[in-house]
Formats: C-alpha cells, sequence, structure tokens
C-alpha cells in the first residue's frame, strides 16, 4: 500500500518538475523525508487516516501551526524541534512512532532536514479527516431548549373542564387532547394505596391499609407518609442515589469511609426537616463555608461536604499528579450530573463536542477543586482523604476530655511498666548483654543472618559478642551500594509486629543504615545507627510495629547503600503486638520474676483497647478544605497533566453567566461562588433537573427521560411547559420536596390507572403512544432492590427500623490499615435494618443489590438500571435470605390466622400483604391445590404444614407481580 | 401461543424444551444475549484468559537477556516507572540476572526459561509477545486497566464488552464466566458491566481463597428442598405467571412480565445443567493428569483450567481464569523474594500445559484463543538492591495461543535489558484491540453511547497488531 502510495506521488513530483532540475533540498525531501513521514507518521497524523493530538505531518502547514502542543518543528534547530524531542525517546511522555523507534539512520535523517531549513514542497492542504479538532465549534448556548430562562409558562384550554384538579393536570390534558388522546380511568383504590406506600416511603401497605379513601382520608394518609420517618428515608435513598454515596472507595485498593454514615444521616434528616434543596445543594458544595448559627448546624454543614470526597479515588495511584486532576474531574462530572444534567467531563480534552462547555469551562471549574483540597496530602504511597473533627455539645467535649486523660494516665503506666520490664529483662533476659544467645531463646520470629539472603561481599565475624546465633556480617566499610540482606520471616498468623534489629555497635559504624520494609500495609524506607549500643536489652533497635500477613509478601532488607563506616547485619526480630504471643520463653534463672510486671502490662493494654474502642469518639466527618493557596488551573492539553498551556481564570460555564453572582476572590476556592452560581434562581437547569427526577420517581419516566443529561445529546422533554411550571413553583416554594411530592400525588394524572378496565380496548392508545409518553396511563413499574428487600422483610415481621446511625462499627476502623479492607472482604451482611443502611461497599455489595437494578455505585445513579436478569430468579429461588424470610412470614401468619382449617384467610391476607390485591379465583385456587397435594415423604416429619406456606410465599415472593408496581 | 401450564403439565421433565421453545421466541425479537455475528467474520470464537495476577517477570520467563548475566550486579541507572511517577527522575539499579537458566525450544526455537517446564515443551504454539507495555503501576490500577483500559474511570469490563458485542453462545450458560475472582485490586469491577446494561455482567465462579472443587455459580440450589418439592413450586410459579400474564394481556405491559418469566426458565436450565458442567468427576484420569488435578501444588489452578475447558466447551463466550489472592501483593508479586515465582510457576505450569494440549486434542484450538498475562511486568533490576523486583509496566511478556494468532512466533522487543519495550510496541490497549479484532469487532465501532457520548474499550487509542495475525 505505502509503495504504491509513493510511486504516485513521485509520477506526481516527477511531472511538476522533473528530477533533473531538482535542487538538493527537494531530492533531500522527496528521497528521504517524504517516504519517511509517509511510512512512519501519517497514520496518525495525516487527513487520509488520523490527525491525533490535532497534529498533521502530510503538509507544511501542518507542522508549522502544529498540534495541541504547538509547532512540530523549528526549521534550522533541531534540538528545539518537538519533532526531534519526540523521535529520539527522550522525552518519557512524548515518544514517536508510539510502536517501533526510529532507527538511528532514520533520526539522523530528519535532524538532518531540520537542520537545513526543513524545506517543504508540500504547500496544498490536502482534505480534511473526519475527527480533526473541535475547537471553536462548540454549541451556542442559545440553541439548547435546557439553557434558557425558565419562566411561568400560561396554563393551556382544554375541553374536558372537568377532568383536571391541578394545572398539571391542565397541561398534560391539553397536550393529549391535541394528539386526540383521552386519559383512562383512575386507578382502583387498593392499587392506589400501594402505589402510595410505595412511592412515598419504599414500602408496602398492610393488609389492613387498602380500603376506599374519600379525597380528605386521601389527603390525611399522604400528609402522614410525607411525615414520616420512612418518607425520608425512601427520598434520602434517592438522593444518595445521585450523590454516589457509598462506605468505601472501591477501586484499587478498597478503603472503608468510617464516616460516610454521617452523610447519610445528613440527607435523611434533611429531607425529614424539609430543608430546601437549594440550601442542601450549597451545602454539599460548600458546608465549610458558610455561616453556621450553631455548632449543630456547623456539624451539619461539615457533614454536608463529605459528597465532594466519596467518590471512587483509587488512593493509590502512584502519579499524584494525575491522581489530583482524576478526583477533580470525578467531582465536577458528579456535580454536573447529579445537579446540572450535564456532562462536563467531555471537556477535559477537548471543547465539548454537543453541549455548551468548553475546555476553558472546563478548567475554570478545575482551579476551584485544584484550590480545594480533597486529600490529606499529594505525597503520600496510598493517599487519605480528610477527616475534619465535628463540633460536638458540652457534654459530650466533656466526656470526651475526660476520656483523653483517662488513656493519658493508662498510657504513662504502660510505658513505666513495658520500660521497667524492658530494663529488667536487659539485666536478666535471655544471656546478658554483651553474650551470644540462640535464635531459639528469643521470643517472637527471629531470623539470624545465616537464614538470611545476602547480596555482595559481606564477611562474617564473631568479634562483637553480643550477637544472635553464630554471628553476623559486616562490609568491611566497603563495597558501599553492593551490599544487602534481605530477611524473610515466616509469619504464623496475620497481626501487627514490632520489627527488632540486632546489630554488633561501635564508634566505626555507620550512623545512617538504610532499611526497606515491605509489610502488608506499604513499605517504609528508614535508618538506624549502629555507632550506638542498642538501646533496647543491649542488644535490639526497634523500627516500629507494622501489619504482617500470613505467608505473605513482607520482608525487611538492609543495605549499605549511601553509608558512611562499617554496616553490620545480625539478626531480625518480629514480636507479635499480642501480648500472649510475645510473652519470652522463661529464663531458666529466674522463672517468674517478672510475672507480676508482665500480667499488669496486659491489663494495661487491654483497658487501653477497651477504651479506645467504647464510646464516646470525637465525631468526625470527610471533607474538604480550602487549600492554603488558591490558584486558577492551566489547561491540560488533551487531558494530559504534563502537557500545560495557559491558566484559566476560575469560574463557572460562560455560557450560562448569570448577573449578581460574585467574582470568586483570589483567596478562595471558588466553592462558595460555585454553589450561589448553581442554585441561582435564574440557573436554568438546576431547578429543573431537580423537578424532573421527584416527577421520574413518581411516575416512573421523567418529562425529560435523559434524566441525567439535558444537553444535545440527552432527550428533549415531552411536556416542557409543565417542566417549566414545576421547576417555577419549585423555587416559588422555597425547594420544598415535600410540598412538591405532595402537590403530584394529589393530581388527577398520577391517579390513573396503569391497566385497561374490563372490556377497555387499548389499540388506538397504544398505537399513537406505546411508550405512554404523554402519560394517558400511569406507567407499570419496577420496584428497585431496595423496595424489594424492605417488603420481603415487611411482610416477613423482621424488619429491624433503627432510624438513623452508623451500620458497620465505626470507630474501631482506622480507614489506612488494610485491616479494614478485610472488613469489606469479609463483612458479613446480617442486619436487618431496612436496605439504605447496608454497608455500601463498592467492591462487595448486598447480594441483592448485586442482582437487582442497584446499577454501579461508582457513579451516581439517575435512574435504576431495568434489566431482567437470570441471577434475579436464582436469587428467588435459591438465596438463604429469601428462604428465612419466607419462613418467618409464614410463622407470622400462622400467628396472625391460627385456624389453619380455614385457609381462606390465610391466602387473602398473604396476597393483600404481599401483592396488595386479593387474589383471583384462579390464584386461590392453584393456592389451595398447592397446600392440599399430598406431602411427599419427608426426613422430617415437622417439615409439613408450614413449609407449604412457607414455599407458598416464596414463590408469591418469586413472581412478576411482586416487584411490579400498578 | 402455547399454554404454559399445559406444556409444564404434559412433559414429566420437560422445563428443558419448553425453555428452547421460548428461547427461540425470544432470540426472533432480539433479546440482548442472542448470538450474532460481530462486524467482520471472527478468526475467534471464544477466549480463555489465563491471569496472573501481581506481575510475571519477563525476564525470568520468556524474555531471553543475556546481557543481564553479563552484567549482573552491575550498578546502572534506570527509568525506574515507580519512581518516574513519583518523582519525574529515574533512579541507580543492580542489575539482577535470570534466576532460571534459557534455552531455545522446539522447531521455532523460541527462548524460555525453566520457569515453566511444561510450557516450554510447548513453545511451537505460543505466540510470545515481548513489546508489551501498560498504564499503572501499582497493582490496581494496572489490573484495571488490564481489565476494562481504564486505570481509575469506571468502564465496563473486556469480557462485558465482548458479550455485549457478540451476545452469548449458548443457551445454558452466561456468556462471561470469570473462575475464582479476588476481591482486591478493582475486585468485581474487573468484570463488572459498568454503564453497560446489566445482562453483560460476568458470571463469578467462585471466589478466590475459596477451593476451585466448591466454585459455583450463586444460588444454584436450595438443599432444602427435595427435587419433587423444587419441581412443584416451580410448577406453582409457572401457574401464578400464566394468570398475572393474563391480567397485563394487551396492556403494553405483557412483555416485561414475560421477561421475568423466562429468566425463571433459564434459571431452571442453568441450575440443571451447570453442575454438570462444572463437575470434573467424569473427566478420565488421564484428563485429570494432565490438568495436575490430585497433585497438591497444582490441583487447584488445575481445576480451574478444566472447568474453563469444559465451558468453552459448551460455549462460553469469554473465560476468566484467575490465578491471585485477596492481598495487596497478589501472588506473583515478588519485591522480596523472586525464588518464590516458582511456587507461582508450579502451580500453573503444568496446568496451563495440558489446557493447551488439552483444547488442541479436541480440535478446541483452532477457535478458541487463550491469552498468559499479568498486568504488567518486572524490573530487571533488584528492588531496593535486594533479592526480588519490582513492578514494570513498561515493558513485558504476554503470550496468545489458538484462534487466529502465529504460531511459534516471538514478536517485539525489549531493550537489552529487558526494561523498556522498543520494538513490536503492543500497549495494552493495541492487545484488547487485537482481541477483539480476533473475535470479529472492530474495537472503533464496539461503541456504547452513555452520558452523552460514545464509550468503546480502547477509550480513542489502539491499534490491531496485525503481524501476530496469522
Amino acid at each position: 500500500m505505502v509503495m504504491m502510495r509513493l510511486s504516485f506521488l513521485m509520477a506526481c513530483f516527477l511531472a511538476a518538475g522533473g528530477p533533473a532540475g531538482a535542487s538538493p533540498a527537494l531530492e533531500f525531501f522527496e528521497d528521504k523525508v517524504r517516504p519517511l513521514l509517509i511510512g512512519h507518521c501519517y497514520e496518525c497524523h495525516s487527513a487520509e487516516h488520523k490527525i491525533k493530538g490535532g497534529l498533521r505531518l502530510d503538509h507544511q502547514a501542518g507542522w508549522e501551526t502544529g498540534g495541541d502542543s504547538g509547532p512540530a518543528l523549528k526549521p534550522g534547530d533541531p534540538a528545539g524541534s518537538l519533532l526531534l524531542r519526540a523521535v529520539s525517546y527522550e522525552d518519557r511522555d512524548l515518544k514517536m512512532p508510539p510502536r517501533k523507534k526510529l532507527s538511528a539512520a532514520q533520526t539522523t535523517i530528519l535532524q538532518e532536514w531540520i537542520a537545513s531549513g526543513a524545506f517543504d514542497p508540500r504547500s496544498e492542504v490536502p482534505g480534511d479527516a473526519a475527527n480533526g479538532p473541535t475547537n471553536g465549534k462548540t454549541l451556542p448556548a442559545g440553541a439548547l431548549w435546557s439553557f434558557q430562562p425558565l419562566a411561568a409558562p400560561p396554563q393551556p384550554s382544554v375541553k374536558q373542564v372537568t377532568w383536571p384538579r391541578d394545572p398539571i393536570d391542565h397541561h398534560i390534558l391539553a397536550v393529549l387532547e391535541e394528539a386526540e388522546l383521552a386519559p383512562i380511568q383512575d386507578a382502583p383504590p387498593e392499587v392506589l394505596v400501594r402505589r402510595l406506600f410505595f412511592d412515598l416511603t419504599g414500602l408496602p401497605p398492610g393488609a389492613g391499609d387498602l380500603t376506599a379513601l374519600g379525597p380528605e382520608s386521601y389527603d390525611t394518609l399522604v400528609d402522614r407518609l410525607i411525615g414520616s420517618e420512612a418518607f425520608a428515608e425512601r427520598w434520602g435513598q434517592h438522593w444518595l442515589d445521585i450523590t454516589r454515596f457509598a462506605e468505601s472507595s472501591g477501586g484499587g485498593r478498597t478503603l472503608p469511609f468510617k464516616d460516610a454514615w454521617r452523610f447519610r444521616d445528613y440527607v435523611i434528616k434533611s429531607i425529614h426537616h424539609g430543608v430546601p434543596v437549594d440550601q442542601m445543594i450549597r451545602e454539599h458544595l460548600a458546608g465549610d463555608l458558610l455561616d453556621a448559627p450553631s455548632g449543630a448546624d456547623r456539624a451539619r454543614q461539615l457533614s454536608a461536604t463529605a459528597f465532594l470526597a466519596l467518590g471512587p479515588t483509587n488512593y493509590e495511584e502512584q502519579d499524584k499528579g494525575v491522581l489530583r486532576m482524576d478526583i477533580i474531574d470525578e467531582q465536577l462530572e458528579t456535580i454536573g450530573r447529579s445537579f446540572m444534567g450535564m456532562t462536563i467531563g467531555c471537556a477535559r480534552c477537548h471543547d465539548h463536542k454537543f453541549d455548551p462547555v468548553t475546555t476553558r469551562d472546563y478548567y475554570a471549574l478545575a482551579g476551584i477543586f485544584r484550590s480545594t483540597r480533597t486529600l490529606r496530602d499529594y505525597t503520600s504511597n496510598v493517599a487519605h482523604w480528610i477527616d475534619r473533627p465535628l463540633p460536638s455539645d458540652p457534654a459530650l467535649e466533656k466526656a470526651l476530655h475526660q476520656k483523653e486523660q483517662q488513656l493519658a494516665s493508662l498510657q504513662t503506666e504502660l510505658k513505666q511498666t513495658t520500660a521497667l520490664i524492658k530494663k529488667r529483662s536487659a539485666q536478666t533476659g535471655p544471656g546478658p548483654a554483651g553474650q551470644p544467645v540462640q535464635a531459639k531463646d528469643l521470643p517472637g520470629i527471629v531470623v539470624d543472618d545465616s537464614a538470611a539472603t545476602l547480596v555482595g561481599p559481606w564477611k562474617p565475624s564473631t568479634y562483637f559478642p553480643g550477637h544472635v546465633g553464630k554471628g553476623y556480617v559486616h562490609d568491611e566499610g566497603a563495597a558501599k551500594g553492593t551490599c544487602t540482606a534481605t530477611f524473610l520471616p515466616q509469619i504464623p498468623e496475620t497481626g501487627r509486629y514490632e520489627v527488632r534489629l540486632s546489630y554488633a555497635p561501635s564508634p566505626n559504624r555507620a550512623k545512617k543504615v538504610p532499611v526497606h520494609l515491605l509489610h502488608a500495609d506499604g513499605e517504609e524506607d528508614l535508618t538506624f545507627d549502629q555507632s550506638i549500643t542498642p538501646p533496647l536489652e543491649g542488644r535490639f533497635v526497634s523500627l516500629g510495629t507494622f501489619r504482617f500477613e500470613k505467608d505473605g509478601a513482607g520482608f525487611i532488607l538492609i543495605s549499605n547503600e549511601g553509608t558512611a563506616g562499617i554496616v553490620t547485619v545480625d539478626a531480625v526480630q518480629l514480636l507479635p503486638e499480642n501480648a500472649a504471643l510475645a510473652a519470652a520463653p522463661p529464663h531458666p534463672e529466674n522463672p517468674s520474676a517478672e510475672a507480676p510486671l508482665q500480667d499488669r502490662q496486659k491489663q494495661l493494654q487491654a483497658e487501653i483497647k477497651k477504651l479506645q474502642t467504647t464510646p464516646p469518639f470525637q465525631p468526625e466527618t470527610m471533607g474538604v478544605e480550602e487549600d492554603a493557596a488558591p490558584a486558577d488551573c492551566a489547561v491540560h492539553i488533551r487531558g494530559n497533566i504534563r502537557n500545560l498551556g495557559p491558566a484559566v481564570p476560575r469560574g463557572f460555564i460562560s455560557s450560562l453567566a448569570i448577573p449578581g453572582i460574585p467574582a470568586i476572590p483570589p483567596d478562595q476556592s471558588g466553592r462558595l461562588q460555585l454553589a450561589q452560581w448553581i442554585t441561582h434562581p435564574q440557573n436554568p437547569l438546576t431547578a429543573r433537573v431537580m423537578v424532573n427526577r421527584v416527577w421520574m420517581h413518581l411516575f416512573g419516566e421523567g418529562l425529560v427521560r435523559s434524566v441525567d443529561n439535558f444537553g444535545v445529546t440527552g432527550e428533549p422533554p415531552t411536556h416542557p411547559l409543565l417542566l417549566d411550571l414545576l421547576a417555577h413553583d419549585f423555587i416559588k416554594d422555597g425547594w420544598s420536596l415535600k410540598k412538591l411530592v405532595r402537590r403530584i400525588v394529589r393530581t388527577r394524572t398520577w391517579q390513573l390507572a396503569s391497566l385497561p378496565a374490563p372490556e377497555a380496548s387499548w389499540s388506538t392508545r397504544l398505537a399513537t403512544d406505546p411508550d405512554n409518553r404523554l402519560l394517558w396511563r400511569a406507567n407499570r413499574r419496577r420496584l428497585d432492590a431496595h423496595a424489594l428487600r424492605d417488603a420481603i422483610l415487611t411482610v416477613s415481621g423482621r424488619m429491624d427500623t433503627t432510624f438513623l446511625g452508623p451500620n458497620v462499627k465505626a470507630g474501631s476502623i482506622d480507614a489506612n490499615s488494610t485491616e479494614a479492607q478485610t472488613l469489606e472482604y469479609s463483612y458479613v451482611f446480617a442486619d436487618l435494618r431496612r436496605s439504605l443502611y447496608a454497608p455500601a461497599f463498592r467492591n462487595r455489595r448486598l447480594e441483592i443489590f448485586e442482582h437487582f437494578d442497584f446499577a454501579d455505585i461508582n457513579g451516581p445513579i439517575g435512574q435504576r438500571t431495568r434489566g431482567t436478569i437470570v441471577p434475579q430468579a436464582l436469587y428467588f429461588l435459591n438465596h438463604p435470605f429469601i428462604i428465612e424470610q419466607s419462613r418467618a412470614a409464614a410463622t407470622r401468619l400462622a400467628r396472625l390466622h391460627p385456624e389453619s382449617a380455614e385457609p381462606h384467610r390465610r391466602i387473602d391476607w398473604l396476597w393483600r400483604s404481599l401483592l396488595g390485591r386479593p387474589p383471583t379465583p384462579a390464584e386461590h385456587r392453584q393456592a389451595l391445590e398447592f397446600l392440599s397435594a399430598p406431602l411427599p415423604p419427608s426426613p422430617s416429619p415437622s417439615a409439613s404444614e408450614e413449609d407449604r406456606w412457607s414455599q407458598l410465599i416464596q414463590t408469591l415472593f418469586a413472581t412478576a407481580d411482586f416487584r411490579f408496581l400498578d | 401461543m402455547f399454554n404454559r401450564r399445559h406444556l409444564l403439565k404434559s412433559t414429566a421433565c420437560g422445563f428443558g424444551s419448553l425453555a428452547l421453545a421460548a428461547m427461540s421466541q425470544l432470540q426472533a425479537s432480539g433479546p440482548p444475549l442472542a448470538g450474532r455475528p460481530g462486524h467482520y467474520p471472527a478468526r475467534a470464537k471464544r477466549v480463555i484468559f489465563l491471569f496472573m495476577a501481581g506481575g510475571v517477570s519477563q525476564v525470568d520467563s520468556f524474555d531471553y537477556k543475556p546481557r543481564l548475566a553479563k552484567e549482573n550486579g552491575n550498578k546502572r541507572s534506570f527509568d525506574d516507572a515507580r519512581t518516574v511517577a513519583k518523582t519525574g527522575k529515574g533512579a541507580e539499579q543492580r542489575v539482577m540476572q535470570s534466576l532460571w537458566e534459557f534455552r531455545q525450544r522446539g522447531q521455532s526455537g523460541l527462548w524460555a526459561s525453566d520457569l515453566f517446564p511444561h510450557l516450554a515443551e510447548r513453545m511451537d504454539e505460543l505466540c510470545v509477545v515481548k513489546g508489551m507495555h501498560t498504564e499503572g503501576v501499582a497493582h490496581g490500577p494496572a489490573t484495571l486497566f488490564l481489565h476494562t483500559g481504564t486505570t481509575n474511570f469506571i468502564r465496563p469490563s473486556m469480557g462485558s464488552w465482548i458479550s455485549y458485542g457478540l451476545g452469548t453462545g449458548n443457551d445454558n450458560l452466561p456468556s462471561f464466566v470469570s473462575i475464582s475472582p479476588s476481591l482486591g485490586n478493582g475486585g468485581p469491577r474487573n468484570y463488572g458491566t459498568a454503564f453497560l446494561p446489566p445482562v453483560f455482567q460476568g458470571t463469578p465462579l467462585g471466589r478466590t481463597g475459596l477451593a476451585a472443587s466448591e466454585a459455583t455459580i450463586k444460588n444454584l440450589s436450595n438443599p432444602l428442598l427435595s427435587n419433587e418439592s423444587r419441581n412443584r413450586q416451580f410448577a406453582l410459579l409457572q401457574g401464578l405467571h400464566q394468570d398475572q400474564l393474563q391480567r397485563v394481556a394487551s396492556s403494553g405491559h405483557q412483555e416485561a412480565v414475560e421477561a421475568v418469566i423466562q429468566s425463571y426458565e433459564l434459571a431452571w436450565r442453568l441450575q440443571n445443567n451447570a453442575p454438570d458442567v462444572l463437575d470434573l468427576a467424569g473427566e478420565s484420569a488421564a484428563t485429570q493428569q494432565l490438568y495436575g488435578i490430585g497433585d497438591k501444588p497444582t490441583d487447584n489452578f488445575g481445576r480451574q483450567c478444566l472447568m474453563a475447558r469444559r465451558l468453552a466447551e459448551s460455549g462460553v463466550r469469554y473465560i476468566q481464569v484467575n490465578y491471585t489472592d485477596n492481598s495487596n501483593n497478589p501472588a506473583w508479586d515478588q519485591h522480596g523474594n523472586m525464588p518464590k515465582h516458582k511456587d507461582h510457576a508450579m502451580a500453573v505450569d503444568k496446568p496451563v500445559a495440558g489446557l493447551l494440549q488439552d483444547l488442541k486434542q479436541r480440535g478446541l484450538l483452532e477457535d478458541t484463543l487463550v491469552w498468559f498475562g499479568s498486568e504488567f511486568g518486572r524490573t530487571p533490576y533488584a528492588q531496593d538492591n535486594g533479592t526480588g523486583r519490582d513492578h514494570n509496566p513498561l515493558g513485558f511478556t504476554q503470550w496468545l495461543a489458538g484462534a487466529g494468532v502465529k504460531p511459534g512466533f516471538s514478536y517485539g522487543e525489549t531493550d537489552e535489558f529487558g526494561h523498556l519495550a522498543i520494538a513490536g510496541k503492543i500497549h495494552m490497549h493495541d492487545m484488547h484491540a487485537t482481541i477483539l479484532h480476533l473475535l470479529g469487532l472492530d474495537h472503533e465501532r464496539l461503541t456504547f453511547r452513555h452520558a452523552g457520548r460514545d464509550f468503546r474499550l480502547t477509550d480513542v487509542h489502539g491499534n490491531v497488531v496485525k503481524e501476530i495475525l496469522a
């Protein structure tokens, strides 16, 4: 291919000029340079193929203008030319061609070409490639419906004037009448009650709640449900979905978020107490910067900022510059999607292809979060989020102070006791200091130098007598940087161990001997001084206490790199933190002199541990902080952190300028101003996005069906005027979620039936509007995983109804230890609280969430996924949770209706409790048949009647009707 | 329209045939898992990916570098990936030779060390790629990159993309299975769907730490019920569903109920079929020995590999076999103790060689692509001048075998030390593109629209490595 193309080009060239008259520069270009460019560069840098990084090498102006990183060539200056730097493979981040380095001869050609002025006859611009850079092609804001200002629409007129109950109904009916469709009949009372209970509280009605309701009693029921804690839990869950709430980071090395539950509580309480939605958003983004009238207000506002820290961060990412920008990207993407229905993330690498968001806008926003601290530091091997102490009430402060004092005094005593034990054991320990001792006579795990892997010219010695084993090794003070000794202790049991080293001290020894330590939670680079007498028992120096895994990869490596003086290596000792394991072998001469002291030591350790793990605790929340030096962020060309363009002043999406938003002061991040901008009544997106989300939860679909995407690639609203009416009134009503929900569930539209009345035909309606976009009926909806599990627990009567509070034991978790990962990996999901309290780990979910539409909790979930998949069926057929709850429900049923001779009442109760309706005659008959069929021979005689009821209940749980809402 | 209840009652054990009928109906209307052709004819029908978590050392296994022995112990400056990520600079390191002897093998004369003695005998079947490079210096990011094409963003896994592209190759089993996966280093994200529909989720078989003999699909049976009770309960469910279907007749809601009914029928067939597929007892003693089953070091991974072959035979599209654990320094991660590589090699060598031989003798290697590799390789120098090797994403070796790739072929190279890929470079994106290509999928056309833009496994990167295609 290349050859053919080449000869074609040569033919053109020959026709144009002819070789006889060609200048040497032209000849050189055609002979050497052009074939090279075609063969190695055009594949990614020509109009014919692709234009990567915006760079074209298929004509002169292409390299003159250059790509995203600027001009590719400086004629006459090979060293200053990007092209040469790229092909030289010297720049780590710019190696071209990427698959194979050019040969030295080829590089020389390019070098000569550039040095001689880079003569290039290719003045014509070959045809445009489809995937060129999009700069300057971003859509103008005026063209997008969702960017239009918000205004209250006039009420449309309708023909069927008696039907509407609320202006909402007018809008729905007007559109239906225009399409020559009519709404169907109202839902029957029991359907309405079940719908109301699930939509408002996420819980099913009881068998006795399914009665017809007059208008007044309906309103009373609505108010009761909206006022209930269950309402706050249900709508809190919706909020947690869009804020991608989770209790661990997931990603590479997952870390549990010990205080994430405070954010969950903040959300539930805010909804319960009717905190306006715009205020909640401001608190999420800038709660730490808002005025707080009281300590309690301050505490809840700080808890709200956990929103910015709860993402699926890969704390282990080694390039912390990348990590920092990835976190910012996640924050922007979440804020954009959750609150404004915008996909801001696209603009990280190029101007948004569809929406009015430019790369400049992206980095203007990124500057706000670059001026906000989300990690403790940007250097740690495994990074860590920020824990902020929460103000607490005076009584708790006092209790905490007392606890601290108590702890301090215990710790002092422990220190003294330990010192005393050490002092005595130094005197009376296994062999006096200065005498050899055998490894087996020492407590813990001891690895002698004879068992270590030695690299380099170590010399054995016994000159210094106080060694472990037969002797030790030293480097003669020479061969620096070539000697290492690696100790691989066999760890019998996973746990924390104190690492101690033994060496032969002397004033001529090295003062800074490097030790590299790999333990279960990471790596350490330490040094220790061999010129002084070992501080412990005259024999050991302690490096600290670390966690090691059974049969793990942990090791201790001593090196002589960069040392001055002799380095000696004798032995490594690992003492288990657990005192019982650490107990030294009894010393023959003095068997139990230290027993009382050791007892006291153990007692003190136990008391301290107990005190540390029992309340009260200093309450903390995850959160963010203002950076000490706020600064604007440079454009990262193609999103690359090593290819920076000009800095962009901090700001917002420029096509959505709102008058009256204060400029960002130089000494602030801009989060506060961002929060004000997002929640400003003139921001056309936020209120529209929020009311659409509420509508979606109550109808199954939004007026804008792409609930997270109000951009060009999203769907336009089916009822734009209604959406604006709702958004307008929402702002007018003080962004009140409860008022909005109450209003919608009282409309005629919401109360429509979803199934046809007997004898009714839907063929016209179905043909005209099969997707029910115009809302001529109610949608038949699926219960999500939370509602399913909560309904099962309601029927079985086993639900633990504890409101608020943590579910994973907090306080005892050190989030930076991998014990915390074990917590997630081996967590047993056993509690029976409502599903929103189930530990929301990212790598390990409560199983029902894996199978049922819980979607991916790594990102905001606007709408649960709705797949019907085989694991769901297997879950209902065989999972122990379903089986156990079915049995519990059978027991409950037997207690409620003891008269087993008359199964009718039981069957009726079951259908009402599980499906919200009485059984049809056919269902009733099938249930009776199942219950009365002859029992198969069973190993256990008691496995009898209740088993059958429990199987019937399990089968009902498994049916389609249990998981659908009419 | 057939009557399910009638059919149920008229056939003694007839759910299978009923479900088959339902299945063909489903396929007619195009359910997401129905098998479908790719963008162009496929060379491979399925993939078995043998994931060696932690990082196999290329210079101790397949990438022969005589210079390491010559310079053993010398100090040189290297662009150490970890140091570079943290400081932007390289560092002085001590060259460390291979711990295992290298020799040329077979007709092809491909180099292999004695680390994998059984595999070394099968070099004529392997297509060894030595110019691999990837993203991510730590296990978590690099493992996620290997599986999802990104170190940090939430993206679908490769098996999910393939299921999305091609549907399932069978009616009884999932299309994408991961045997004994780890919870660590991304855990479920490595077989997750992210924003693709949930039906493309990988099905885990067991988990790491659990014996392979216990590995099965979740919730496959209810041990409390006799077969008879189980059948009666299922018949009741089918009967009730029939009535529930009637309730929504001609309301536009029937399809959703049908889907639920069909999910139960498929579940029923799965719980009847999967245990047989996963039961290795029917395999001959010779076959079991071939995989090293019964010998302690190889028993566990041998079972996993044999299970993989049985799943491949049953038409599962993408089968991942995991050699890993739940720790932060998984399996092959020998920072301090290079000789320990031998223990891991012992555990996988015979089973993997056995798998290749077994696939070949059954003719399955013709249309099965076997892929062997880690999230990255290891450095040719000692970490901290010690006795282990650190991570190396800049140059390492993987191999492919079977459908569509050149056998007994070596492609690409690293520098003289085996550190940086310099020629025939294959980025992990390229590997993804190539494997999709072999399955008949164009990695640039296999896209899914989410949050307003089209996503693909290879993002905006990736080139099919034509040079290794047979």
